[in-house]
């Protein structure tokens, strides 16, 4: 009974071992996808955006709101120059994410109460650089001209307490739930990376069954596993489902336990890992059965496998997307992986309001059981179509 | 010598052609030179295409019940951002709400909202924000600061004009800032993010169709006998020249599509001109032809093409500054993006589609491009050499 299994698994180690491809896909893209992630965001937030100053004033005051900008922590300021098209320019040629401009008598404007305006121009076709230099400019706009009341307030004869209460009446304190630092590693490593696994898995998978057909090997791995076709794909797609598994809780080590990214429930996530690797499989053979052709399946996982890292909502939310669009997400399991990311580890809540999102790995598992038979006929009159 | 020349160009031609057929009688390749960049493109746009983030759940906690409480709770309906679903009894309830993702955030206004209001003190309200994603975050933030300002500023109005302090400005503050975004004026996320992408779609179907072609040759190469019976024998720069030819012309029409008719079909940025944009892109073309020429000596088989270049899209997006600007890298991934064709189109195509910049404001990028053209020109011409010599 368990021969044919055992066999399967032993002509599919020894395949694995004998050709580069398969060290590349399943150990070394992950990794190195992983690596690149997780150091190229490794300080958290790319704070000192490069900006400018254009200050027209000249006066004692402008002088002092140049000098508070250029000590904010968000932003830097690498050129001050004289006009509104020199700034542009630099904006154009890319060298500045925005720039703050201090009109003529901003001062002078200012004392007399006759409202000046301060304008702000964040570059919003990069987001993060140009929010990040908008919030820079905007907590200065803020600050600068609160400063001011508070001279005139307190001249006037109110008491400085009572003026920085008027300064500010309303406080919303905002509390970032899981990720205070808004940091976006956090935030992107840890949808990016299963998403990276669960292209490779779709690759690898693909690549393993459909090169038997390529190569006309299909009826020499079936008789291997004993003429059932269920012991030759469990046989073939152990050893990787093993693989993957160990590679996805050693990434789980290094973004929950190196890095200390927040982690509520360790253990829920390492049982998503064998799940969702299972999953991705499943999905995998569900292609090569609709298309049992090493490229056709391959072009399709692969489309499939990108395309995951827009629809499944990693930033974009799907409830936001066009409901035709939206309900495309929920057929790839890094969705669902991303969902119990969320609430176990982001959130850490209990593992009830996961359930379904477990029970959903399942699904594609059982998806693949119910179409997999469709194989066999293909693996035993394996054509080359290129 | 003259002879050698005119020869060189007839073989250049040559192999132009035996390229072009291969390639358009190529189901698979076809997939990439042509489907990709018809399809990728309006596929991104539409998930894309609602832009922002809007009518996010928010549940409210309110301890206070004024007047005052309720108004807030109105306004923060009122966003754009955000949809108030209801009153929770108390903290407990709403955190279950959350729990079950019937919101993303929570308001709790506490008991002495409105009694700090009358009093003329601060007066603290708590929003507890779900973080899985940063768009919608920011989408909140945004609109509550709006809140803040706007509610600060009525509520100094009412307490300062008793006591004679006027006409200060409208929002009660004597000093006016005012804000302006440019390339992308809305903020949406489609707008931001399309007219890199379509750059980054351009590349990489080029990258993959080139590769595919360069792995069946070598499959044809493995029937025959050690020589691939469809090759043309010339020299390898002409082979090489003749190749990227080849697809440079399968791509110019596709680029006018990518680069013109997506941002029009869905009314994103664009706002360059044609003039600036398509000079720029066409040694992007011309160094990621080569490029893809050069990768050919990684792929051993057509299909290999596949896990040898898919993964890079997602290596590449981030080189590109896209999401984690290049100013922040570390000179490494720096270093390594300045390798990378797309990377300096994308930089140099979103700054003239988006922000109207010109060919000379972005002539870094474009010199840096034509630096990659001469470097993958020759390690093309290298590989070519090293692959006919095995």
């Amino acid at each position: 009974m368990l021969k044919g299994l055992g066999d399967t698994v032993k002509r599919e180690i020894a395949r694995l071992g004998s050709r580069r491809v398969y060290l590349w896909g399943i150990l070394l893209v992950p990794l190195l996808v992983a690596f690149f992630l997780v150091d190229l965001m490794s300080t958290g937030l790319p704070t000192k955006v490069p900006t400018a100053i254009v200050d027209l004033d000249n006066s004692p005051m402008s002088r002092n709101l140049t000098m508070s900008l250029g000590s904010s922590e968000l932003i830097n300021l690498t050129d001050h120059v004289g006009s509104y098209h020199e700034a542009m320019q630099l904006v154009k040629s890319g060298k500045i994410y925005g720039f703050f401009m201090i009109p003529h008598d901003f001062e002078e404007q200012a004392l007399a109460g006759r409202t000046p305006t301060l304008t702000y121009y964040s570059n919003m076709t990069y987001f993060v650089p140009g929010t990040l230099a908008f919030k820079g400019f905007k907590t200065m706009a803020v600050l600068s001209s609160g400063a001011i009341v508070e001279t005139s307030m307190s001249s006037k004869g109110i008491s400085d307490n009572k003026a920085e209460t008027l300064l500010q009446p309303v406080v919303i304190d905002t509390h970032p739930l899981g990720n205070p630092w808004t940091n976006y590693s956090i935030y992107l490593s840890n949808s990016f990376i299963p998403g990276a696994l669960e292209l490779m898995i779709f690759i690898m998978t693909c690549f393993a069954v459909c090169e038997e057909l390529k190569r006309g090997t299909s009826p020499q791995w079936l008789a291997t596993a004993r003429g059932s076709l269920t012991k030759a794909l469990i046989g073939k797609l152990l050893p990787q489902t093993v693989i993957f598994t160990i590679l996805g809780w050693f990434l789980d080590m290094v973004l929950f336990k190196y890095l200390h990214f927040p982690c509520g429930h360790l253990g829920n996530m390492i049982l998503a890992m064998p799940m969702f690797v299972i999953a991705c499989q499943s999905f995998a053979v569900i292609i090569c059965s609709i298309l049992p052709n090493l490229r056709l399946a391959l072009s399709i996982s692969c489309l499939t496998g990108i395309l995951a890292f827009s629809i499944a909502g990693f930033s974009f939310p799907v409830e936001n997307m066009y409901g035709s669009i939206g309900i495309f997400s929920y057929i790839l399991p890094v969705r669902w992986y991303f969902l119990i990311y969320i609430d176990q580890a982001l959130n850490g809540i209990d593992i009830y309001f996961s359930r379904y999102y477990y029970i959903a790995f399942i699904i594609f598992l059982l998806a693949a059981v119910a179409i997999a038979p469709r194989l066999r006929k293909r693996c035993l009159n394996p054509v080359y179509v290129p | 010598m003259l002879k050698r020349i005119k020869n060189w160009i007839l073989d250049l031609a040559r192999v132009m052609r035996r390229e072009l057929t291969l390639s358009l009688t190529d189901i698979g390749v076809l997939l990439f030179f042509v489907f990709l960049p018809l399809c990728y493109p309006i596929v991104y746009t539409l998930i894309y295409n609602p832009e922002i983030a809007t009518n996010i759940p928010v549940a409210v906690v309110d301890d206070c019940r004024s007047t005052q409480s309720r108004e807030l709770v109105r306004m923060t309906d009122a966003t754009q951002s955000m949809n108030v679903i209801g009153y929770a009894s108390n903290m407990g309830e709403a955190r279950e709400w959350l729990k079950s993702k019937d919101c993303y955030a929570i308001m709790h206004i506490p008991e002495d909202y409105s009694r700090n209001l009358g009093r003329g003190q601060q007066a603290h309200v708590e929003f507890y924000s779900d973080m899985s994603l940063l768009l919608r975050y920011r989408a909140m933030l945004l609109s509550l600061t709006n809140i803040q300002l706007e509610t600060g500023a009525e509520i100094r109005t009412e307490s300062l004009s008793p006591l004679g302090i006027v006409g200060e400005s409208m929002s009660g503050s004597p000093v006016d800032n005012v804000s302006f975004m440019l390339g992308d004026t809305e903020q949406g996320f489609a707008s931001f993010i399309i007219p890199g992408i379509i750059i980054l779609i351009l590349q990489q179907s080029m990258l993959l169709g080139i590769t595919m072609m360069g792995g069946t040759s070598r499959d044809r190469k493995r029937l025959h006998g050690g020589r691939d019976p469809l090759s043309i024998d010339t020299s390898a720069s002409a082979s090489v020249l003749g190749r990227m030819l080849a697809y440079v012309f399968i791509y110019l029409p596709l680029t006018i599509y990518v680069l013109h008719f997506v941002p029009t079909f869905f009314s994103l940025p664009h706002i360059g001109s044609p003039l600036q944009y398509f000079p720029f892109v066409l040694p992007m073309l011309v160094a990621t032809a080569f490029m893809g020429i050069s990768l050919q000596i990684l792929v051993k088989e057509r299909e290999m093409s596949f896990p040898v270049v898919v993964f890079t899209s997602i290596v590449f997006l981030f080189l590109s500054g896209l999401t984690w600007p290049r100013y922040a890298m570390s000179w490494i991934w720096k270093g390594i993006g300045d390798l990378i064709p797309a990377v300096w189109g994308m930089e140099g195509f979103i700054r003239i589609n988006s922000n109207n910049a010109t060919l000379y404001d972005n002539s870094h990028c474009y010199w840096m491009l034509w630096a990659l053209v001469a470097f993958y020109f020759m390690t093309a011409v290298w590989t070519t050499r090293n692959m006919r010599n095995r």
